[in-house]
Parts: structure tokens; sequence; C-alpha cells
């Protein structure tokens, strides 16, 4: 015999109200970090932190080591140097990677819950189109955080750690902005799109295909522009080059790709924002008719 | 203050009128919303719950103006869609535990009901599984625990019984009419189903091209009607009617057997046994003629659509 009875009781606990996005946030994340393919971007994803690990241990405990009997070696290796740049490529490097991880986590998060009448379930529940679109868009940009800022801030503290003092210290102290800024650059566009690709698309696949094709186009478009045109400056409109310039910027990185300031490249990338923010408004405040 | 108040109430969606000067009050006990597809049923939910904005009239649901009351209203209200809603790749556990904590319970209680809940609503074991799995039944089940999980005041139900087998329905039945039988807890169902709205509901409101065509309590819409009898007689039929007629009774209409006939004002079946006695026949059948709701609805379903509705078709 069953220890419940089948009746109807009241419910008689409390209700509180706290950021309904932040529920929204774990929920996605709880669903993402159970899927195969998101553990194995991960796992991709940590192997090149752990090279980049053995890169800070080279660099601080055998390079600084003169009598280290690999001292002399990797002397010789300039591009284990731990330095602005290391960080730059660690993120750039990582930047396709995050972007498949939203592209895996995002592409289906708004149009699969119009496909399977989820809105309509959630927007008959005390939460707002804020409260939606925020939780979908963290959701992304902590998973992409996740891949890029944090990892690269854990090393810029070991490296702190290995190599520990003033010096150390001094050079390293905005580093950590650095990358945050950097990072958020990479992720919060990439987010946007992805999910304003969600948005108007009927399915997941599609949502992805599409995001997929526009980055790559945009790419090759720029490319032919500039090789045509001979002016590289056209290199502005490929998306993955003006984020290159960006970091470039923050990085203090010489040879730049292109010529213009950081600041074409920049308004770009908040354009695109901008746009993307405006869809993803327009479709999810479409469900959610309340103030 | 009724817990539902419309008034005049105008819904467009471009150039058509969906909804056109709806104007009603619930307080209380179990509506049926009832009528044909394409009737304005689930465009009048969706005003309810705020989706849709009233382009002219004014929409109160528990004492706030919608939809701009209408985050105060979702924290007491529950609201089953007609579409199949599924979370592929959770469970229902899972599931009906975020849409708890969407309402503001904290992670312990929203688990707690979610199993007091499906519990209620009879899903098993298949609780634990992802619900991508589960039979439209299942699914059905779990939309009606999303909305009774935060135990809310008022409960819109839209098509419930969609997709379910006669088992399954007359269960998903008995739960609703259980749920609409206690106190403090208001049910609005909305169906195209006549024996549904029967099964559940004290109330109807019939809707048909975006209006109400009619609103009563199902006693007072199938009462008997006034002066009108059912009878079935025994022997000589026509000089049964002869007799009647002479008594100043007239036959409203003939089924088969059965004859509906209306006694002068006033007058009582005592009538109908003396156009009997004359006739020399039996009645062996006699009893105030009612309608039935398939009747009334019928009957209701007979207003003539406005210039707009004619334009959009």
């Amino acid at each position: 015999m069953p220890v419940y009875t089948r009746s109807y009781r009241n419910y008689e606990g409390t209700f509180r109200r706290r950021g309904r996005w932040m529920l929204i946030v774990e929920q996605e994340l709880r669903i993402l970090v159970k899927g195969k393919i998101f553990q194995f971007l991960c796992l991709g994803a940590f192997l090149h932190w752990l090279l980049r690990l053995f890169q800070v241990v080279a660099y601080d405990v055998i390079m600084q080591d003169p009598n280290h009997p690999m001292a002399a070696m990797l002397q010789q290796a300039k591009f284990l140097t731990v330095n602005e740049t290391a960080f730059f490529d660690f993120l750039r490097i990582q930047a396709p990677m995050v972007f498949l991880i939203c592209l895996l986590a995002g592409s289906g998060m708004i149009c699969n819950d119009v496909r399977n009448n989820l809105m309509e379930v959630y927007f008959s529940k005390p939460i707002t189109w804020r409260d939606y679109a925020l939780g979908k868009l963290l959701s992304l940009v902590f998973v992409g955080l996740g891949f890029t800022a944090l990892p690269a801030i854990v090393l810029v503290v070991i490296h702190n750690l290995l190599a520990p003092g003033w010096e150390t210290l001094t050079t390293t102290i905005w580093w950590p902005v650095e990358i945050a800024a950097f990072s958020l650059v990479i992720v919060l566009p990439f987010a946007l799109g992805i999910l304003a690709c969600s948005a108007v698309m009927q399915s997941q696949n599609y949502a992805g295909i599409t995001a997929f094709m526009i980055l790559v186009a945009n790419g090759v478009i720029a490319a032919l522009l500039a090789g045509f045109l001979q002016e590289e400056n056209y290199l502005l409109l490929s998306y993955p080059m003006s984020l290159d310039r960006i970091g470039q910027a923050i990085f203090h990185q010489p040879n730049p790709v292109f010529n213009l300031g950081w600041g074409w490249p920049m308004a770009f990338v908040a354009m695109v924002c901008l746009l993307c923010s405006v869809i993803i408004t327009r479709v999810v405040r479409r469900a959610e008719c309340a103030p | 203050m009724a817990l539902i108040e419309l008034e005049h109430v105008e819904v467009h969606y471009g150039d058509f009128k969906a909804l056109d000067g709806v104007s009603c009050e619930i307080d209380g006990g179990s509506v049926g919303l009832l009528g044909p597809n394409g009737a304005g049923k689930s465009t009048l939910m969706k005003t309810l719950l705020g989706f849709n904005r009233a382009s002219t009239g004014s929409v109160r649901l528990l004492g706030h103006e919608m939809p701009r009351g209408a985050l105060q209203v979702r924290q007491e209200l529950g609201y089953m869609p007609e579409r199949e809603v599924v979370s592929p790749k959770v469970s229902a556990v899972s599931f009906l535990t975020y849409v708890g904590q969407l309402f503001g319970m904290v992670r312990v209680d929203a688990m707690e009901r979610t199993h007091e809940v499906l519990n209620y609503v009879g899903l098993g074991e298949a609780r634990y599984r992802k619900m991508e799995t589960y039979s439209t039944g299942m699914l059905q089940r779990v939309k009606l625990a999303q909305a009774l999980i935060h135990d809310p005041k008022l409960l819109l139900l839209d098509e419930p019984t969609n997709g379910l087998d006669p088992d399954g329905r007359l269960e998903m039945l008995d739960l609703i009419a259980g749920i609409g039988q206690r106190r403090g807890v208001t049910v609005v169902l909305s169906s195209h189903l006549l024996p549904d709205v029967q099964h559940v509901c004290k109330r109807v409101i019939m809707v048909q091209h975006g209006r109400v065509v009619e609103d009563n309590s199902i006693e007072a819409l199938t009462a008997p009607r006034d002066g009108q009898f059912e009878v079935q007689v025994h022997g000589a039929r026509a000089s049964f009617l002869d007799a009647a007629e002479k008594l100043g009774v007239t036959c409203v209409q003939q089924r088969n057997e059965l004859l509906l006939l209306q006694v002068p004002e006033g007058g009582s079946g005592e009538v109908l046994f003396r156009a009997a006695q004359e006739a020399q026949t039996q009645i062996r059948h006699l009893e105030p003629a009612k309608s039935s709701l398939a009747e009334v609805f019928m009957e209701a379903m007979k207003t003539p659509p406005t210039p707009s509705d004619e334009d959009a078709a």
C-alpha cells in the first residue's frame, strides 16, 4: 500500500520573490551539463588549459631557474613566455570552442521552448520577459566565461603563486581585468547572436546552421572585399577579425590585423549585439504581453 | 467583487475580431467555456492570462486590472494550455520542481509539492523518466500538475481532455471535478465537448464568433420548459391530437413515438389526460419537456456572425 494518499492538499509553504532569472540559469546549466557533447567539449577545453598550465609551470619553475637542466633548452622557446600575449592567444584559441559550446547550448534555447509550447507555461507563471531573456542569455554567458575568463584567471593566480613577488604582482595586476573584458567581448556577442538565431528559427538545427553560416559567410565576404579592393580595413567586417582587433587593443598587442582603431570593431560588435538584443526582445515579448 | 470580470472586451488579430464585446463575471465554482473550434475560447483564456491585450473593454482578475497586474494574478493562477507541453530532456519531477521554483517556492518545498501533485494526478514511477518518453495521457497529467503545483485560487484549463482515451478522459474529468468542488478554487474549463463541461461544471458560458451567446447555470439551461410535455400515447394518436387541439394544446414536435406538446398558458398536464380520455387512448409516458445541453448549445450556435466575421472568412 502506498504511503501517500491520492488527495489534493493545499500548499502551506511560502513564496519568495527573488531573481527568477537565476532559476532559469540554474535549470539551463543543469540540463546542459548532462549532455554528452558538452562534456566532450569541456574535455577539449580542459586539455588546452592543461597545455597552458604546463606553459606557466615551465616558464615559472624551469626557465626562471638557471641551474635547471632543461632551462637552456626552454630559453630558446620564446612562445613559452607568460605575458599578455600568452593570455591573448589562450583566449583567441578558446573562442572557437566557446562558439561551439554556445551553439550547442544556445541554438535550441528559445526555439525549442516555442516548439514544445513551453513559453505559454513559463509565462503563465510570475516571470517577465526580462527574467526569461536574461536567464537564457546569462546561462550562455556563464558557460562561455567558464571556458575563457575563469581558466585564464586561474592561470594568472597560478603564475603569481609559482613566481611570487612584487614584480609579478605589479605586472599581472591588470591581467584579470583584461582577461574578463576580452572574454566578455568574445562570449556576449556569440551568446546574443546564437540566441537571436534560436529566436527566429523554428528548430535547433536550423538555428545552429544559420549562426554558423552567418559567421563563415561574414568572414569570407570580408576577406574577399579586402582582397579584391586591396584594402585590409575591410577585414573590420569579419566578425572574428573584429574580435581579434579588440583583443589586440585590450592586451596591447603590436601588429594589428587592420589599421583602424579599436573603436570601429567595438562599434561593429556593439551594433551586432544591439540588433540581436532587439530580435530576442521582440520574439520573447510577443510571447508575453504583460508589461 | 467577482474573481473574473470582463466588460465589453474586444481582441483583434490584425483585422480579425477574435473577441467581440465579451462581458461576463465569474465568481467561484466550476465554469465551462463552451463553443465550437475557432469560437474564441482560447483567445478568451489568453486574454485572461494577459497574453492578449484587449483593444477595448476591461479585464479584471482577482482584483487586478489585466494585463497590468499580470504578475500578481499569475502567482495565484494555474493554467493548463491546450497544446502538448513537453520539456524533453528532463523528468516530470525536475520540470515540476523548476516550475514550483518559478512560483517562488524554495527547492525543497517545490520538490515535496511536486511529488504530492504527481501523486494526485496519478503519474507513478514514470515521473523519473525523461518527458520525451511520455504518452499523450502522461503529458496531460503533467500539464495539469504544473497548473496545480502552487495551489492556485483560479485554474484555467484549455481543452484538458485533448488526445486522451475514454478511460483517461474520465479520470482527468474526475480529477478536475474534484478540484472544482474544493472551497476556494475556481475552475474555468474551456472545451468544445459538451459531456466534459457537463461532467465538471455547474455553469456554462457559450461562445460563438467571439461573443458570449449564452451564460447560465446548466441546471437553469436544462430546466423543464414552461408548459411543454413529452407524451407517448398508446392507441389512436391522431384522435388524441385532435382532442388535445380542441383543448388548446399545440403539438410542437413529433419524434417517433414521442410527442412534444405545449399546453395553454397556466395549464398543467391534466389537460392531456382529459384529451386522452376523450380520444379513448392511453398515456404511456408523460414528463415535463427539458432541453438537453446539446439542444441549448445547438440553438445558441445559430447566432449569426457579425459582418467582420464574414469579411474575415
